[in-house]
């Protein structure tokens, strides 16, 4: 690796083992130190081809920057940096360490150049995220990491196999740019391609492939869920760009991902939940955009996940604080929290508004570049289904949540704000989604390709304020029905929690009872039987023949032997007298015989 | 005792607020109507987006759709017993 150039994912995950080492202030210093040295490494980088490796003749790269990897580099490490800060005050040194490999992980995925490289990272992240569920220490933390790990195993494996078959159809793991400078030179519909396609899907939770997110960021720790619903996702929209973009496939479940996702929110009673499952809603916005493949889509996709990554921490880091300080997680044991809470209340609404694509919040100016771009095609399907998700964001995260986590029906409980750190923590995002949301042409300049787009329109804000209004309208008169319920609602992960379960007992009981039953009785007559009856014949066929005639050959020579020992007396005068007789014989045989 | 707390509380003041949000919903409905009228922006993608009031009505029959459909789904077949998973 040369030496001008330090790969800031190696320096988080290496960095990362100082901190067991440190005590104190100098431990917390180091905490925020790594992730915001990484961010510098990142923003102080320029394009080229860094840390070329030759590893058992392959050529690993560890560093294609370009335009693309770094907008989402700057993204990865400052969340890094930021979720850092929001978890300064845990005594858990395996959160931490387990963490920064999480975005070291993150960072080696962007800037890698060959398949290989990219795997091991993106195998690295699956690993860390995990330990981020289980070091919550709870029964049902390990039940769901163990799930989580299951699925992205799988996917993981998934990805190898299309990797090997690359390989040996290519005998090359470079990822190759094809002519337009984004794809890879996969052959579309061949088997490297569906299989890379797919684990890329899982890792981006995709419907039907999506259901672990929910499963496990719901179950994470506190503050490991900050940095779980900004790196796994997104590193796997990123892997999209790169590989997938103008997918027409990818357009459909996108859009379909976006209602999906808010489909369930409806549903949901967790509140972490709900955040996971809109999470998968504005992935889906991304997923939609890589589809679409335009330059405006890609841009859009690009700046989508920025900000959405951004805001989504700030959600996230407000539903921890509330479950930190309150031991709840059930929207329908909170409410009345307002009282006590009014600045996470804030910061939190402040992401609500960014998510919810408000005028002068982040989303506004990244989620309308993915619906235009959807205009610019005239994909009037997609462009509906879009705009009623978004409609649907407002409603569940901009008013639903809020609603029965701070107003609503007083629960009684009261909580105090959460540590200072979390609440810079969710300052510092706050800052981020409004600066954003006031100065696109911040994060427009960083986009992979020249951006001319124009949020602040008449028409376009005025368009936008009046959905909003109407669904806080239609939320209030519907309120009587959004009363969230004590219950779960089945998804896809029912396959392997419930299904795999029914499998086997339909294995056992039912299938079990035919295969004795009815597989067994024709295996019986078809096979048993006939086999047994030839059997018998045989053996009888052999006691009868074979053996009687093995018997009677031992009879004849035994009786053969009984006469000639008759002969053999043992004295000279009867062998003389035999002799004379055999000679006697001849003779006349040869006097008779001319 | 914080500022939220002081509006919300008093009876009075929640009707205060509850109708201003009523009369910003007509600015806004009205505003989507009259407006396109008075500036022509040749920007929409598609005929129905200049359809009077278009973002009004879409983000209502939105909301509504959303929840009465889900909420369909979720009773008919996805809701179930909160330790479904743990039976």
């Amino acid at each position: 690796m040369s030496v001008e150039w330090v790969h800031p994912g190696i320096l988080l995950i290496l960095g990362a083992w100082i901190i067991p080492f440190l005590r104190g202030r100098v431990k917390r210093a180091a905490m925020l130190i790594l992730p915001g040295a990484a961010l510098v490494d990142c923003v102080l980088m320029t394009p080229g081809t860094y840390g070329v490796v030759n590893f058992l003749g392959q050529e690993l790269v560890f560093g294609r920057v370009d335009s693309l990897s770094l907008i989402f580099s700057y993204i990865f490490s400052l969340i890094a940096f930021i979720g850092m800060v929001y978890a300064l005050h845990v005594e858990d040194d395996s959160q931490h360490v387990t963490a920064l490999t999480y975005a070291g992980g993150a960072l080696g995925v962007t800037f890698a150049g060959d398949f290989l490289s990219f795997y091991i990272f993106w195998e690295l992240m699956a690993v860390s995220s995990v330990l981020l569920v289980w070091l919550r220490r709870e029964p049902a933390a390990v039940a769901a990491g163990f799930r989580y790990l299951l699925v992205h195993l799988v996917g993981g494996l998934i990805f190898l196999a299309g990797i090997v078959v690359h390989w040996s159809q290519t005998q090359s793991l470079a990822l190759n740019p094809v002519a337009d400078g984004t794809a890879w030179d996969l052959t579309l519909g061949g088997a490297a391609w569906g299989l890379i396609l797919v684990a890329f899907l899982i890792n981006a939770a995709v419907p039907p492939l999506g259901a672990w997110l929910p499963d496990a960021y719901a179950e994470g720790t506190v503050t490991g869920a900050v940095f779980m619903t900004a790196f796994t996702t997104k590193s796997a929209v990123y892997a999209l760009i790169r590989g997938f973009a103008d997918t027409e496939l990818l357009i459909w479940l996108g859009a379909a991902m976006a209602i999906y996702g808010v489909v369930y929110a409806v549903l949901e009673n967790d509140a972490r939940r709900l955040l996971a499952y809109h999470i998968i809603s504005q992935v889906g916005y991304m997923v939609c955009g890589v589809g679409i493949g335009t330059r405006l889509a890609i841009n859009g996709v690009t700046a989508h996940a920025f900000a959405h990554i951004l805001y989504k921490a700030l959600l996230f880091m407000g539903a921890g604080a509330v479950l930190q300080m309150t031991r709840r997680r059930k929207l329908s044991e909170m409410g009345g929290l307002y009282k006590t809470m009014p600045i996470t209340l804030g910061l939190y609404m402040i992401g609500a508004f960014a998510i919810s694509a408000v005028p002068l919040f982040s989303g506004f100016v990244s989620k309308s570049m993915v619906i235009s771009a959807a205009g610019e095609e005239h994909l009037m399907a997609i462009f509906l289904m879009l705009t009623l998700a978004s409609a649907g964001t407002f409603l569940h995260t901009g008013l639903k949540l809020p609603y029965y986590m701070f107003f609503g029906k007083d629960s009684g409980t009261r909580a105090a704000e959460p540590p200072r750190n979390m609440l810079l923590a969710m300052g510092l995002a706050a800052v981020a989604c409004v600066l954003i949301g006031i100065f696109p042409g911040i994060l427009y300049t960083h986009l992979p390709y020249a951006a001319d787009y124009l949020p602040y329109t008449l028409a376009h804000v005025m368009s936008t304020l009046s959905m909003l209004a109407f669904t806080a309208l239609g939320f209030f008169l519907l309120l009587k029905h959004l009363d969230p319920e004590p219950k779960v609602s089945l998804d896809t992960d029912w396959f392997y929690r419930r299904g795999s379960s029914r499998f086997l007992t339909l294995v056992q009981g039912p299938l079990a009872r035919l295969e004795r039953g009815f597989v067994g009785e024709i295996c019986e007559f078809l096979i048993q039987r006939p086999v047994l009856g030839a059997a018998a014949v045989l053996r009888k066929l052999d006691s009868l023949v074979v053996d009687s005639a093995i018997i009677g050959v031992g009879r004849s020579t035994q009786t053969l032997s009984q006469l000639l020992k008759t002969v053999m007396s043992g004295h000279t005068q009867h062998y003389g007298l035999i002799m004379a007789v055999g000679f006697l014989v001849l003779l006349v045989l040869a006097i008779l015989i001319p | 005792m914080n500022f939220l707390e002081r509006l919300l509380e008093d009876p009075v003041r929640f009707a205060r607020i509850r109708l201003g949000c009523y009369v910003v919903l007509g600015i806004v409905a009205l505003a989507d109507i009259v407006l396109p009228l008075i500036f022509h922006s040749g920007e929409h993608h598609f005929s129905f987006e200049s359809f009077y009031a278009w973002g009004s009505i879409y983000g209502l029959i939105s909301t509504v759709a959303i929840i009465i459909v889900s909420k369909l789904i979720g009773k008919a077949w996805l809701m179930r017993r909160e330790d479904y998973y743990e039976r």
